[in-house]
């Protein structure tokens, strides 16, 4: 049992192997997942960037198994989802946290019954409830709002309370979906601040999908490029800066973003530095 | 003022009756809601639920069925369904005549049409609300009581308070087969023998009711509303 444990250790945090999945998109086209490896190692933040359409959606929500793949293996904190039963994944959903664009919280909750929810869900005893939604909401610096309603909470608030709910039943794993695409680019660098903190704080592995470079630049340690359900690079981001001569640095000049390599000199992400580009509106 | 002596009078003269047609109302609107808002309720929770993209997808066959079978009995008009079922309604009432002999068709008026009814307001709950349940790793039981019913609940108290309205007139026109209740009074009184003052009172008596329900649900509906 000890050496399950110790072996389970070192697993890697996210193990895809050869997932594919395919579909027909509204207009009929064939679009999808080609047969996809991917590694995340724990501890790690790992992006996920391409135009709509490249299959990064389908790629994040197959790691908790909201898209099942047609064929390969989902291995999460050295569990292959796959082979669960129904209750066996409604158990390791347990352990793997979402965010969402659009927050995806309920209205008619509190914030704090919000955060709450997933615990509930998953049959813990309340106190330990109590414990954990306090320890979320002070994390994410919104105690003061248990007892209000999300309608009253601003985009950000309300993607913070999302992170608190994530977060609250202590999840190996964090996906996050497209996270700050409904808000400013201020709100945004808020977020990814709360998002660092939380890998750093709670050692939570994150995988986040955007189509936005600067998310991907000041949040994450390294970037799978998709395109065509595919991924078609992966580079080393710790270091902020995107190496010349990779896809993505070509992608950036096509699109008219300047010097790829530099980061944008006032740090901040609405400073007209080309990495904000938005590469789904520069492809529309 | 003779007349609104008159009808003073009538009201006076008829009150044991009113009260006893307004009991028997009350008393088929108790059954027939009752049996709507857990049966009708629970076809309509499972409808939804075994719609495409729901969690009991996988039973999609229930879906076709239940969704044939509640549209056949919605295309009934009332009164035709209260005259066809009325053998069945003998074996369960062991009449046919009487107010728990027309709760029976109006329960099965209530049923169908209640399920429509949840199944469409379970419809507002975004879809994304469900997934992230559903990437929680919730339950369908779960997502029932956690999700559905928590951010669908105002929509499903006006869902009762429709129900309610449309089946105080139902029960008036079940009046029309001896069901008793307010709609046998005006038939008796206001129609068989032209007494329009009869007819006035019941009349005014069915719109108290109305407003009184939708005042109450409306206000219920706001009140756990915090969208």
């Amino acid at each position: 049992m000890s050496q399950t444990a110790s072996s389970i250790d070192t697993q890697p945090a996210i193990q895809l192997r050869g997932v594919s999945r395919r579909f027909a998109d509204p207009g009929g086209r064939t679009v999808g997942l080609q047969p996809t490896s991917l590694i995340v190692p724990r501890g790690e933040i790992h992006g996920i960037i391409g135009f709509s359409g490249a299959g990064k959606s389908t790629l994040l929500r197959i790691v908790n198994l909201l898209e099942r793949p047609d064929a390969g293996e989902v291995i999460v904190h050295g569990q292959d989802l796959t082979r669960l039963s129904a209750a066996g994944l409604r158990q390791a959903r347990h352990r793997i946290g979402m965010i969402f664009q659009h927050f995806n919280l309920l209205h008619n909750l509190t914030v704090a019954d919000n955060v709450a929810l997933p615990m509930r869900i998953a049959g813990e005893r309340p106190a330990r409830i109590a414990e954990r939604v306090k320890i979320c909401l002070d994390f994410v610096g919104l105690a003061e709002k248990a007892d209000v309603y999300p309608g009253r909470l601003s985009g950000g608030q309300k993607q913070r309370v999302a992170i608190a709910r994530a977060l609250a039943p202590e999840p190996h794993v964090l996906l996050a979906d497209e996270p700050t695409s409904a808000l400013d680019p201020r709100t945004t660098l808020d977020l990814l601040g709360v998002l660092a903190d939380a890998n750093r704080q709670f050692g939570v592995s994150i995988l986040l999908v955007s189509h936005e470079m600067e998310v991907i630049r000041r949040l994450c340690h390294r970037v799978s490029v998709m395109e065509g359900g595919r991924i078609v690079e992966q580079l080393d981001m710790a270091d902020g800066r995107i190496p010349e001569g990779s896809r993505l640095a070509s992608w950036l000049s096509d699109f008219g973003a300047g010097p790829a390599a530099s980061p944008s000199p006032s740090g901040r992400p609405d400073a007209g530095s080309g990495h904000h580009l938005a590469l789904e509106a520069a492809h529309a | 003022m003779p007349e609104t002596t008159s009808l003073f009078d009538t009201l006076n003269e008829l009150l044991p009756e009113i009260l006893k047609a307004t009991g028997e109302t009350l008393l088929m609107m108790a059954i027939c809601l009752s049996a709507a808002i857990v049966i009708g309720g629970a076809l309509g929770l499972l409808v939804f639920l075994t719609s495409r993209g729901q969690s009991l997808e996988r039973f999609r066959a229930f879906n076709l069925v239940a969704n044939g079978v509640i549209n056949v009995v919605r295309s009934f008009p009332f009164i035709i369904l209260l005259v066809a079922i009325s053998p069945f309604t003998r074996v369960i009432a062991g009449t046919s005549i009487g107010p728990l002999a027309a709760s029976v068709p109006l329960s099965i008026a209530a049923i169908f049409y209640f399920a429509r009814l949840i199944e469409q307001t379970l419809r507002d709950v975004p879809r994304g609300v469900i997934e992230a349940a559903e990437a929680m790793g919730a339950s369908p039981l779960q997502i029932v009581r956690h999700v559905l019913l928590v951010e669908a609940r105002s929509g499903l108290v006006l869902a009762v308070t429709v129900l309610a309205v449309s089946f105080l007139s139902y029960s008036a026109v079940a009046g029309v087969v001896g069901g008793g209740g307010i709609g046998d009074l005006a038939i008796r009184y206001g129609y068989y023998r032209f007494q329009t003052d009869v007819m006035l009172i019941t009349i005014v008596l069915l719109v108290v009711l109305v407003q009184s329900i939708q005042f109450l649900g409306q206000w219920a509906a706001r009140h756990v509303d915090k969208r």
